[in-house]
């Protein structure tokens, strides 16, 4: 994994030839979650005003963590076309529960016509990692543009 | 024998302009791309030929899995990717199909020339961008409640045709007449439905447009005259696809099948290749599914170009009729469908995943609507903005090398995000007017910049092997005029 600044931001956007990736890395599976988030956010919108927009619940159930992530992806983007707000501040609590994985999570709505952005389509298995290391956890999503 | 190799992966030349990568481990069959030695270097620079090669393990592949000219990484499948599954033995693959189903492009025509537009571009490019809904959150021309979508999922354009957005020609000139007899919107989820409900009639982003073009060149005059194509005239280019709807019933599958399938899954080396058994419940809900957001797309695209009708209208003081703006024809950029191939002399059903490709068929074809029988079907080729789109027919060779299939763009050779460091998109605008006398507005400038010319294969290069190949013969070529996109 190619270094980013942990200090600032737990995310990155990396190159595809097509679409957008995101590189995330966190002390722990719930950070990660939310690192991943906002790099979503980050791929549809560069400017994201600091404030705006009411707060939203989101939880999702599946039976693994990488499902759980392409779930919890893809319920944010739903919630962004049916709301019509760009998802951000990203706060997320992941636990295990019996043989399913659960993720209670918030994120601040900021409606679409307050912000400039572009739609990032789907949440892809492509290349997906959800990997924990020596110094916490890292993940690898390919988002389709 | 003429061999290449990228990343461990060898290629072997069967003839000019068709490379093979030979069987091997549990490949199912070998695999082929279509380049000339130029756009094979460009397509063995990223994982393309790593996610064909992924391919040819989909059950009931048959023959080969194929890389068309403008091919290029995507997920799972490559884009520009076409596989043949059988119905009976093989799968269905949501994953071959791609996120947007039936992102594809179509094309009016008009009676207007160059000249008579030239001095309007900018009301024409600000009142195109003011009335067809663009970018994220902008709504759709239509405001449509559950009971619309399941409409629109069901009966397609013949739904548009009944609420006053088309014309029976319109539907005449559509693969399919716009409407899939095989869509089940019961196999839609909530879900899904929600997120079209109020995108029908929309753009959306990325490397969706409107475009106002010219006819610059004519290769085939007896088919161009067919399509109803000339020098100089004004065409108005569509791309886009089956927005939220279109993306949600694809992840809703490729979980279900995760689920439901997790030992076909596990057999195949991409998660994003997951595919259902042919005949299996799962595989007739998907198809059904399919075919349902398939109409949603033509509907999208339908609800698009009948707009542009009124906008020319206002723009130029004359009825949309008068202007002789009629649809030459829409084709699907990602689809699979049920389509019958001759297999080494047996004819046999298979499911066609094309997924940035494009349907060629050649004359004669039944499935070619009546008014091109006998020339081949349309097909349209978008360049990038700064540079020509392409009109071809269905070549001749394209039922023998490819299931009837072609390219469907220049293909992308720069990531957005190296695109959004190259360029920034204020520039890209200016120098297109400037240079180019392309009038472009969208949403975001860093669209423009994803988007810049430099970051799309030689479109030129792309059609020149489809024309040489017999898949794809040229007929036209348009250059840009004005463009929207979100």
């Amino acid at each position: 994994m190619r270094p980013f600044n942990r200090e600032t931001v737990s995310y990155a956007l990396r190159d595809h030839t097509a679409d957008v990736a995101v590189e995330a890395a966190a002390d722990d599976l719930s950070e990660l979650f939310a690192a991943v988030a906002d790099g979503l956010a980050a791929a549809m919108c560069e400017s994201v005003p600091e404030d705006g927009g009411d707060c939203f619940p989101i939880s999702v159930r599946a039976e693994s963590r990488e499902a759980l992530l392409f779930d919890y992806l893809d319920q944010l983007i739903y919630e962004r076309d049916v709301r019509g707000v760009l998802p951000v501040d990203n706060r997320a609590a992941v636990h295990r529960d019996g043989d399913e994985w659960v993720v209670e999570a918030t994120a601040r709505g900021v409606p679409l016509s307050a912000v400039v952005a572009r739609e990032v389509k789907a949440v892809t298995y492509s290349e997906m990692r959800v990997e924990e290391t020596a110094d916490g956890w890292e993940a690898y999503v390919v988002f389709d543009v | 024998m003429k061999t290449r190799e990228f990343d461990g992966i060898r290629l072997e030349q069967v003839r000019e302009y068709v490379w093979e990568i030979p069987r091997e481990g549990d490949m199912r069959v070998p695999a082929r791309v279509l380049a000339s030695e130029e756009l094979l270097e460009q397509i063995g620079d990223d994982k393309t030929l790593q996610q064909l090669r992924n391919a040819t393990h989909l059950p009931g592949i048959t023959k080969h899995a194929i890389c068309m000219p403008d091919g290029h990484q995507g997920y799972g499948f490559p884009v520009g990717g076409v596989g043949a599954t059988d119905t009976e033995n093989g799968c269905i693959s949501p994953g071959s199909v791609g996120y947007d189903i039936n992102c594809g492009v179509r094309m009016m025509r008009t009676n207007l020339t160059y000249d008579d537009l030239r001095g309007k571009e900018e009301e024409l490019v600000d009142s195109l961008f003011a009335n067809v809904p663009s970018g994220l959150g902008g709504g759709g021309i239509v405001e449509g409640d559950v009971d619309t979508v399941n409409e629109v999922l069901a009966r397609g354009m013949d739904w548009a045709m009944e609420e006053g957005h088309a014309v029976e020609a319109d539907l005449l000139h559509c693969e399919d007449e716009g409407r899939r007899p095989d869509a089940d919107p019961d196999a839609v989820s909530q879900k899904a439905k929600d997120r079209g409900k109020n995108q029908l009639g929309s753009l959306g982003s990325g490397n969706h447009f409107l475009e106002v073009q010219r006819v610059t060149d004519v290769y085939r005059p007896e088919v161009a005259e067919a399509f109803g194509m000339e020098e100089d005239q004004i065409v108005v280019l569509i791309h886009c696809g089956s927005r939220g709807l279109g993306h949600q019933v694809c992840n809703d599958y490729l979980r279900r099948i995760e689920k439901e399938h997790g030992d076909l899954l596990a057999a195949l080396p991409d998660r994003e290749l997951a595919a259902a058994p042919a005949g299996s419940p799962l595989a007739e809900d998907y198809y059904g599914a399919m075919c349902a957001a398939i109409n949603f797309a033509w509907t999208n695209r339908q609800l698009i170009m009948h707009r542009t009708r009124r906008v020319f209208e206002r723009a130029f003081g004359r009825d949309w009729e008068d202007m002789e703006m009629h649809l030459i024809y829409d084709v699907a950029h990602n689809i699979a469908k049920k389509e019958v191939h001759d297999v080494d002399g047996e004819e046999r059903e298979l499911y066609v995943h094309r997924k940035g490709a494009t349907r060629a068929f050649p004359a004669g074809r039944p499935e070619v609507p009546r008014a091109y029988r006998d020339v081949g079907q349309p097909i349209i080729i978008p360049g990038s903005m700064g540079a020509g789109s392409y009109v071809l027919r269905g070549g001749d060779a394209s039922m023998e090398l490819t299931f009837g299939s072609t390219a469907h763009g220049a293909g992308r050779v720069m990531s957005r995000t190296q695109a959004k460091k190259e360029y920034w998109g204020e520039t890209v605008r200016n120098d297109l007017r400037d240079r180019q006398k392309i009038y472009v507005k969208a949403q975001s400038g860093a669209t423009v910049a994803e988007e810049a010319p430099g970051v799309y294969k030689d479109v030129d290069e792309v059609v020149r092997v489809s024309d040489e190949l017999g898949i794809g013969d040229k007929v036209a070529r348009t250059f840009p005029v004005c463009n929207i996109k979100g």
